[in-house]
């Protein structure tokens, strides 16, 4: 792995460690609700400002944090076509499939590609240390996932290429 | 090593509470329900009496020490006082006059009031009355812009230091005619009405929770998620602030050990110890919770992990070992959030033991007896 994405990883490890303190918080401005702050936005004053976390224009990270809840928004590098339609058909796949996920949200933040919704419920369920291991080791596993699904594309076309072109021969 | 007593109790717990000779403790195990347990002979802890009648999650539970009453409050917007009556516990409903969830509860030192603290930005003042047989509410509505967090009484019965989610803590008086009486005051706050605002302290950039007064009632800190702890001594006309900033997350809630000395427990799920010095001067002194990191063998284990690496297939076993290295966990007697801290044993105004208790389901409870240099 280079060294830059190491940095990045362990940046973001370090604001997740610092934002990840969510306390159960029930709704000010409706009756006997409880909802995850950061989504509705009704009171300013129980939001922190966001941090957004870059290693290059087409690969960030956005955290917004409430007192509730945090989300994460991820945008995923993609450096040709073929890294867009992977990215794009992967992590459909996996939003799909949100509830097997837990703090996954269903849509990700408009201008992201993938983004986790964690709230108070979370953290009383799940270890904290394990919930921040799952995010970043998320964020690892993506690039290299990515990676092998293009090579395999590649090999694949190779192949499916020479089979047919065999038959010039 | 401090902690002498750990006991997991359930999941999760949101507040706990003393019985007044300490033999029973009654916590709500994040649910609707307070659930009571006592200490048998055998020294086993049994559950004894399970409080229901709340439906949404109990946010705060104050048992009264000379009264034996139980005050419970929750985000369903109602309160209830416990009475024991033979071997039941019979509840009482309150009248908040509440439109949102309420989130903490205390007993007045007289223990003739207790306030609630709500999410509809208002503090509610309960007293007794006598000729309709139930608890009435005096609201202080207005001064607050955003939910109470916490809530404390001065030593004085009358006056009431708040904290919201605005970042500011507030100091009310609380006298109710026909309640309290006019001897108790201090010539200084005689002519003090209901629900008049004494001093609003803006020192937090960010919400500020866990409101305590020292035993005397001289200093009162507080804290902010900013991690920081504000401590202000002569409150009143001219009140001096410090702030002392300290390594970690922030924390949830504190307590006074002694006029000098003060606890903090919080996201970092290790007491910290905080005292002033001769100059009154207040800094952190040291963690409470000092264990060994034992080293964990195991690299991954999480739950989710474990599916998602299954999800993936064979990409997952191939782990590269340049990998970020995982967080670990923190390795005190503490597993996740500490969000309660109550005192047990009072000696000469000092605080002997206390008992935690925070999201991992645990009431740990702490001793400072044998520890030389809490003898402050």
């Amino acid at each position: 792995m280079a060294n830059t994405q190491r940095s990045y990883l362990t940046c973001i490890r370090n604001t997740l460690e610092a934002a990840m303190c969510l306390q159960n918080f029930p709704c000010q401005e409706v009756e006997r609700h409880n909802k995850p702050e950061v989504e509705l936005k009704t009171s300013p004053e129980l939001l922190l400002n966001p941090v957004l976390i870059c290693r290059n224009e087409a690969e960030k990270c956005l955290i917004e944090t409430s007192i509730n809840s945090i989300r994460i928004s991820i945008k995923v590098k993609q450096t040709n076509e073929l890294e867009n339609i992977l990215t794009k058909r992967f992590l459909r796949f996996l939003s799909m499939r949100a509830e097997a996920f837990q703090v996954l949200r269903r849509k990700p933040v408009q201008g992201y590609d993938i983004s986790f919704l964690v709230t108070n419920y979370h953290c009383e369920d799940m270890h904290k240390h394990k919930l921040i291991d799952f995010i970043v080791q998320f964020m690892e596993d993506i690039d290299k996932e990515i990676n092998e699904l293009k090579l395999s594309v590649n090999t694949r076309g190779k192949l499916v290429a020479t089979e047919f072109l065999k038959q010039f021969l | 090593m401090s902690a002498i007593e750990v006991h997991q109790f359930a999941q999760c717990i949101t507040c706990h509470a003393w019985s007044p000779d300490q033999t029973m403790v009654a916590f709500c195990p994040n649910n609707t329900e307070v659930h009571i347990y006592n200490k048998s002979s055998q020294g086993k802890w049994e559950r004894v009496h399970i409080l229901q009648k709340h439906d949404q999650i109990v946010s705060g539970i104050d048992w009264s020490a000379r009264s034996n009453k139980i005050v419970t409050v929750s985000h369903d917007r109602n309160s209830y006082v416990w009475n024991q009556e033979a071997s039941e516990w019979v509840p009482t409903l309150v009248i908040l006059r509440l439109n949102r969830a309420a989130l903490c509860v205390k007993w007045s030192p007289k223990e003739n009031k207790f306030a609630v603290g709500s999410g509809a930005k208002t503090v509610c003042i309960c007293y007794y009355e006598q000729d309709n047989n139930w608890w009435v509410s005096k609201l202080i509505r207005k001064k607050h812009s955003s939910s109470v967090t916490s809530v404390a009484w001065h030593p004085n019965n009358i006056l009431l230091a708040t904290t919201s989610t605005d970042g500011k803590c507030r100091i009310f008086s609380t006298f109710i005619k026909g309640v309290d009486s006019r001897e108790s005051l201090s010539s200084s706050s005689l002519d003090m009405k209901f629900g008049e605002q004494i001093v609003q302290l803006d020192l937090s950039f960010s919400w500020a929770f866990g409101v305590k007064w020292s035993p005397s009632g001289n200093t009162l800190a507080y804290v902010g998620h900013n991690s920081m702890i504000y401590f202000v001594d002569d409150v009143g006309p001219s009140p001096s602030a410090q702030s002392v900033a300290f390594n970690g997350l922030p924390l949830r809630d504190v307590l006074f050990v002694s006029e000098r000395m003060l606890v903090g427990v919080g996201f970092d799920c290790k007491p910290m110890v905080f005292a002033a010095d001769e100059r009154g001067i207040w800094n952190f002194v040291r963690l409470l919770d000092q264990r060994k990191l034992a080293p964990s063998g195991t690299k991954y284990g999480s739950q989710i992990s474990e599916a998602f690496g299954k999800f993936y297939g064979q990409s997952k076993s191939t782990v590269s070992n340049d990998a970020v290295e995982p967080s670990r966990s923190h390795g005190g007697v503490h597993e996740n959030c500490i969000n309660s801290i109550v005192p047990l044993k009072i000696v000469d105004g000092t605080v002997k033991r206390f008992s935690s208790s925070g999201l991992d389901g645990k009431v740990v409870v702490w001793d400072l007896e044998n520890q030389p240099e809490f003898s402050l």
